[in-house]
């Protein structure tokens, strides 16, 4: 009871942790530190937004139909993956620089705008933050009724989140700036892939789009969502389980086509390991 | 922290804000709250299903050990709404407008996957039954028409013993089962109004008595009962009234009544309140007045309740205002409760009369309408 809350709440917080905390630490590295401070406005205006509307939604008869509720996760996942790979770009062409030991010089590459980060921010933990708040709005008011552990389980999942994140934070920037780079421009491109999956996955759900029924494959029973490692999975990468065909797809698409040109002329001389497919 | 949110996000926030409070829409309050739904790892209960078109509430409870979600889908699995990321113990919402009339499925997924546990769900009303107006019409009528059918019997089951009350000189009991079993009568009238000569040989009234017309009927036992004494012939009378009341029973289980009739004896009924019971004047020896006044309230309760899913379909707003304005002359009727019946209308003060009066012209606005929109 309390583990299942809590996979939910490491599941929903730990991609939005993530790409907060690859911002950061890049920002960080990259001696950008006077960009930070839009980071913090961009999440909490993202949480704030969240709870509000998800309040709205719990408290008074105001309602969102289903169609609206996927087509605005739908179309926040699309944008958000545009922003992903334009952050992913920004990054090459930083590591570039680096590479040319340009160090100190970076400030053209890097000519990425307040109003970029403050959005990536906000689009990373808003695009599921309704979502997460109204489970959360509804798993107070379990606590109300006399059961706790949903809250509780999902309070402790979004802490493990926001740990994992810190660690990777704390690991990454000990890497060598040109390996960070590269390991976590990597890891991005999995996780626009995945964003755009499952973005696109809703718009189906919503009837915008044909062929909800059409899978590639299931893998309920070999990698169930419900597992710790299915959580871990959709949360990092937003596996799904039931993966339709256009899903699929799109993120082959994305990945065959964004993976290559971040990568060639890698500014490091070590090829870097590619991390293994979803599947 | 200083929250200098961007134009950007700002104009976000306050269109996401009015999108979630634009689709509120008008809450249509469906009868008996929100539906429940019980998801265990095995089975999902649900506690109605069929449910009138327009905005659906489930409220869904996981008592299993696995994460769930529910769903209702259309025909071909169209997702109609969805909530996710049912934790064990989590009780979540979901309302769905679910605007057109038809068979849907509910389905808990526990684990999240699958096709999940699927159950047969009725939407019924709504748009989707336009084109099958005709049918709601008919079922509307043969649902009235079993009514009248129960009504019916009950009248001729129940005059026999009046009957024979009479005639075995028991006036005690006769007196007593005088007003119930007119009951049965008062309650399908705009029925019995269609058959001619019957009505008025069963339900004369002496004052409204034409020239050369005999005085029989229930009133004219009425009258033997409570004021003269029983009179030689009013055993004959008696025999009389069931004879009429059975051929009025079998001419009503056959007649062929429309969806316009039921409408206009709704209103029909509450005139005759209007005009006839509220002053007293139908049963002037007996005052059992409140005991008519009822059953027309239940007659015309009955014919609208008939008609409900074409009028709430064409017109849910005099539905409601109907059924508003039944419920305060109930109110009023329940007041004056005495025994298994009411009290004698010489009980009631004019001012409860004129609240009555009043309670009633209300009612009778809103059924004015209701033959009207039947006729669409």
């Amino acid at each position: 009871m309390l583990f299942s809350s809590l996979l939910i709440g490491l599941r929903e917080g730990l991609e939005a942790a993530l790409v907060v905390s690859i911002l950061v630490a890049f920002l960080v590295r990259t001696d950008r530190r006077s960009a930070l401070r839009w980071v913090w406005p961009g999440i909490a205006a993202a949480v704030v937004l969240s709870v509000g509307v998800g309040a709205v939604l719990t408290f008074t008869t105001a309602q969102l139909s289903f169609e609206q509720q996927e087509l605005l996760g739908g179309s926040l996942s699309i944008v958000a993956v545009g922003f992903v790979t334009a952050m992913i770009f920004w990054m090459r062409k930083a590591s570039k620089s680096i590479a040319a030991e340009l160090r100190g010089k970076m400030d053209n590459a890097l000519a990425i705008g307040p109003l970029a980060v403050l959005l990536l921010s906000f689009l990373a933990v808003g695009r599921e933050g309704l979502e997460t708040a109204v489970f959360f709005y509804a798993a107070v008011q379990s606590a109300q009724g006399g059961t706790t552990e949903p809250l509780i389980g999902f309070a402790v999942g979004i802490a493990v989140a926001i740990a994992l994140a810190y660690g990777l934070y704390r690991g990454a920037i000990r890497f060598n700036l040109g390996k960070f780079f590269t390991i976590t421009g990597v890891l991005l491109v999995f996780v626009a892939a995945g964003v755009l999956g499952y973005g696109l996955h809703d718009l189906q759900e919503a009837g915008f789009l044909p062929g909800l029924h059409t899978l590639a494959f299931d893998a309920s029973a070999a990698i169930p969502e419900t597992s710790w490692y299915g959580a871990l999975l959709k949360g990092i990468f937003n596996y799904s389980q039931q993966t339709t065909v256009l899903q699929a797809v799109a993120w082959v698409a994305y990945v065959a086509i964004v993976l290559p040109l971040f990568l060639r002329r890698p500014a490091v001389k070590t090829t870097p390991v590619v991390a293994g497919t979803k599947e | 922290m200083t929250l200098r949110k961007t134009p950007l996000v700002v104009a976000g926030s306050a269109a996401l804000l009015a999108l979630s409070a634009c689709s509120g829409g008008d809450q249509k309050a469906a009868a008996g709250g929100p539906i429940t739904v019980e998801a265990t790892d095995t089975a999902c209960t649900v506690s109605a299903t069929t449910a009138n078109a327009g905005n659906l509430s489930f409220e869904v409870t996981n008592k299993g050990t696995k994460v769930t979600e529910f769903y209702l889908y259309a025909q071909g699995d169209r997702i109609m709404g969805e909530v996710e990321n049912i934790a064990p113990g989590l009780t979540r919402k979901l309302t769905i407008e679910v605007p057109d009339a038809g068979t849907y499925q509910t389905a808990c997924k526990p684990g999240m996957s699958g096709d999940g546990i699927r159950g047969a769900f009725t939407v019924t009303g709504g748009a989707g039954r336009k084109t099958d107006t005709n049918t709601q019409l008919a079922d509307a009528t043969k649902s009235y028409a079993t009514y009248v059918a129960s009504q019916s019997d009950a009248l001729l089951t129940e005059t026999q013993k009046f009957a024979d009350a009479v005639k075995s000189g028991n006036v005690a009991d006769a007196k007593a089962r005088y007003a119930p079993t007119r009951t049965y009568y008062e309650r399908i009238e705009p029925v019995a109004e269609k058959f001619g000569e019957l009505d008025p040989a069963i339900d004369v009234r002496e004052a409204d008595l034409e020239e050369g017309q005999q005085f029989t009927g229930f009133h004219r036992l009425e009258k033997d009962l409570w004021v003269t004494g029983l009179q030689p012939d009013s055993g004959q009378i008696a025999d009389k009234l069931v004879t009429d009341v059975t051929t009025l029973v079998n001419q009503a289980k056959t007649i062929q009544l429309s969806a316009l009739d039921l409408a206009n004896g709704a209103k029909g009924l509450l005139d005759e309140v209007a005009t006839g019971k509220i002053t007293g004047e139908e049963e002037t020896f007996s005052h059992t007045d409140l005991w008519d006044f009822q059953a027309n309230l239940d007659g015309s309760k009955a014919a609208i309740q008939s008609l409900r899913p074409v009028l709430q379909e064409r017109d849910p707003q005099l539905v409601s205002e109907v059924d508003i304005q039944v419920k305060n002359v109930q109110t009023l009727l329940d007041k004056q409760r005495s025994g298994d019946g009411f009290k004698y209308y010489t009980e009631l003060t004019q001012d409860q009369i004129r609240e009555f009066a009043s309670a009633v012209d209300a009612l009778g606005e809103p059924l004015s309408k209701v033959a009207e929109v039947v006729a669409q």
